[in-house]
């Protein structure tokens, strides 16, 4: 044993109401976790949406078509970047809390003096930040192949923040929920890219059949692909208010349902 | 010293015999290893990628605004799902073909392959025809259900066979190289992303040759990918949009030439043993 005289005696660490520096701590280590990786998870879906920007520009933009009284794919590149950055902030939250509990060192997260809000606002503020990081980079590279123009830079930034957030909290809800990889597969492969593809990235909602346009009012993922859309090109399918206050008021709703998820334990504590 | 064991009546030891080939073990790594492996998890390896492969015909059919179908005999959805189904079955080929040597390889379980009696000629062959078979498996499951919906006349069923055949081999073979080559799940991914995501979809899955820009049209002749899709998509539908017999030749002599290096990466045991 050795007793050095000069240390202080250890008294617990005061903090106030928000533990400050661990919700940092939280934080930090959630973006590293995707820039570690950044090849797989920024590159990525950059050339992955890239390449769906070229098929479908070739497949359908042909002989100077109009969608929304703009060229194709000044209408696709919008909802294009939103595809990529909801399927993104969905892939960070669940992937970080699904393999934290497969490999059993979600005890590190649940251990600390963090309070369930703190981790809610922690991991999904990672998802947020991986969401919109993509969504910057994926505009970056098509810019050099779409004219993209700002309309309302208010709108892009709402959406961009707000869709990333609700994907970020489905995320964190379904890596919670899930118990198996194939659990959150199915959930990536029957909902979160089923709702990304069908929601209005690729098509103006006035082609849906009459008795299909329930898709769309009440889809959150309609309503923001849509706003987004509308800070670029300044046109929109859908009531830019009713998309506005929809996608805060799921969140609130998503949020405290992490919230209520983590403080009982569902599936987190044994 | 267990009592029991002198008590037991046992017949000799022979060793088994076999002739040139060892067919049970052979059967046993196709079956087994490949094959009841990737339907024990079909939620995952069959339904995602048909449901994701009707979202793809769904999407495309919404977004055409009427007018501007690829050719004139055929209507979208009709060039559309010939080349989804190609490119569905091998992609699922070289995933599952990758994904099983990389596990085998991070458990530890491939020291099984490699100690049981079988030559890396019967490795090679047992692993790519079991990819194979689960990329033909989900192809023909899409194929029955998009026939519900659309029309397809299948003008010539035996060339479809022979290149579907071709084209799951083909990217088996790829997925078997690129899980040799990985050593971890970043490489697997990248390759997915950087290799086989633009082979699939500049392939002309979703647009026809004449769309091309003037001077890219290399890009797609030099894509064996086109020419599995557009082989197979002349198998069902008659439209074709370059030469079939070339693009036999083509699929065929990769597959051998990939099919020769597998066999060379498992007899010389690169990353394989150590």
């Amino acid at each position: 044993m050795q007793s050095s005289p000069t240390t202080k005696p250890l008294s617990p660490r005061k903090m106030g109401v928000i533990n400050g520096r661990g919700l940092w701590t939280l934080y930090v280590k959630e973006v590293r976790r995707f820039m570690n990786v950044f090849s797989q998870t920024l590159l990525a879906p950059m050339v992955t949406t890239l390449l769906f920007l070229a098929v479908f520009a070739l497949a359908l933009g042909g002989g100077g078509r109009q969608v929304g009284g703009v060229d194709y794919i000044l209408f696709l590149g919008p909802g294009l970047i939103m595809m990529s950055m909801v399927q993104n902030a969905f892939a960070n939250t669940s992937s970080s809390i699904l393999i934290a509990k497969v490999q059993g060192n979600i005890v590190d997260l649940l251990m600390p003096p963090l309070s369930p809000a703190e981790l809610v606002i922690g991991v999904a503020g990672g998802g947020v930040t991986r969401g919109v990081m993509v969504g910057f980079v994926v505009a970056l590279g098509m810019s050099i192949f779409v004219p993209l123009s700002i309309h309302n830079a208010g709108f892009i930034l709402w959406h961009a923040i707000n869709a990333s957030l609700m994907l970020a909290l489905l995320g964190l809800i379904g890596g919670i929920w899930a118990e198996k990889f194939d659990h959150i597969a199915a959930v990536t492969n029957f909902i979160i890219t089923p709702f990304s593809f069908l929601s209005g990235t690729f098509y103006s909602i006035e082609r849906l059949p009459e008795n299909w346009r329930f898709i769309a009012d009440f889809n959150p993922f309609f309503y923001m692909i849509d706003g987004f859309r509308y800070g670029f090109i300044g046109h929109a399918d859908s009531s830019l208010a009713v998309g506005f206050f929809l996608v805060l008021i799921v969140n609130i709703g998503l949020g405290f349902t992490a919230h209520r998820m983590i403080s009982t334990g569902y599936r987190l504590k044994a | 010293m267990s009592l029991g064991a002198t008590k037991e009546v046992s017949k000799p030891r022979t060793i088994r015999q076999y002739g040139a080939i060892n067919w049970r073990g052979l059967w046993a790594l196709y079956s087994r290893k490949a094959v009841l492996r990737f339907l024990r998890y079909g939620l995952e390896s069959i339904a995602g990628p048909v449901a994701s492969s009707c979202i793809f015909v769904l999407v495309f059919v919404l977004a055409l605004d009427g007018g501007t179908a690829m050719s004139p005999d055929l209507t979208l959805a009709q060039f559309v799902v010939p080349g989804i189904v190609m490119f569905t079955l091998a992609h699922v080929a070289f995933d599952s073909a990758a994904v099983m040597i990389i596990h085998d390889k991070q458990d530890g379980v491939i020291q099984d392959v490699l100690m049981a009696p079988l030559t890396p000629l019967e490795i090679v062959i047992g692993y790519s025809l079991g990819a194979a078979t689960n990329g033909l498996l989900t192809g023909g499951i899409l194929l029955v259900i998009f026939s519900v919906f659309i029309d397809l006349p299948f003008i010539n069923p035996l060339m479809a066979i022979g290149f579907a055949l071709g084209g799951t081999l083909l990217f088996a073979m790829v997925g078997m190289i690129v899980g040799i080559w990985s050593e971890r799940w970043d490489h697997f991914s990248a390759a997915e992303t950087f290799l086989v995501m633009p082979l699939g979809l500049l392939s002309g899955t979703f647009f026809s040759l004449e769309r091309v820009p003037g001077g890219f049209e290399w890009l797609l002749l030099g894509n064996p990918m086109f020419h599995a899709i557009n082989g197979f998509r002349a198998a069902v539908t008659g439209h074709s949009d370059a030469s079939i017999w070339s693009g036999a030749l083509l699929i065929t002599g990769l597959t051998v030439i990939l099919a020769l290096t597998t066999w060379r990466l498992f007899a010389v045991g690169y990353r394989i043993k150590a």
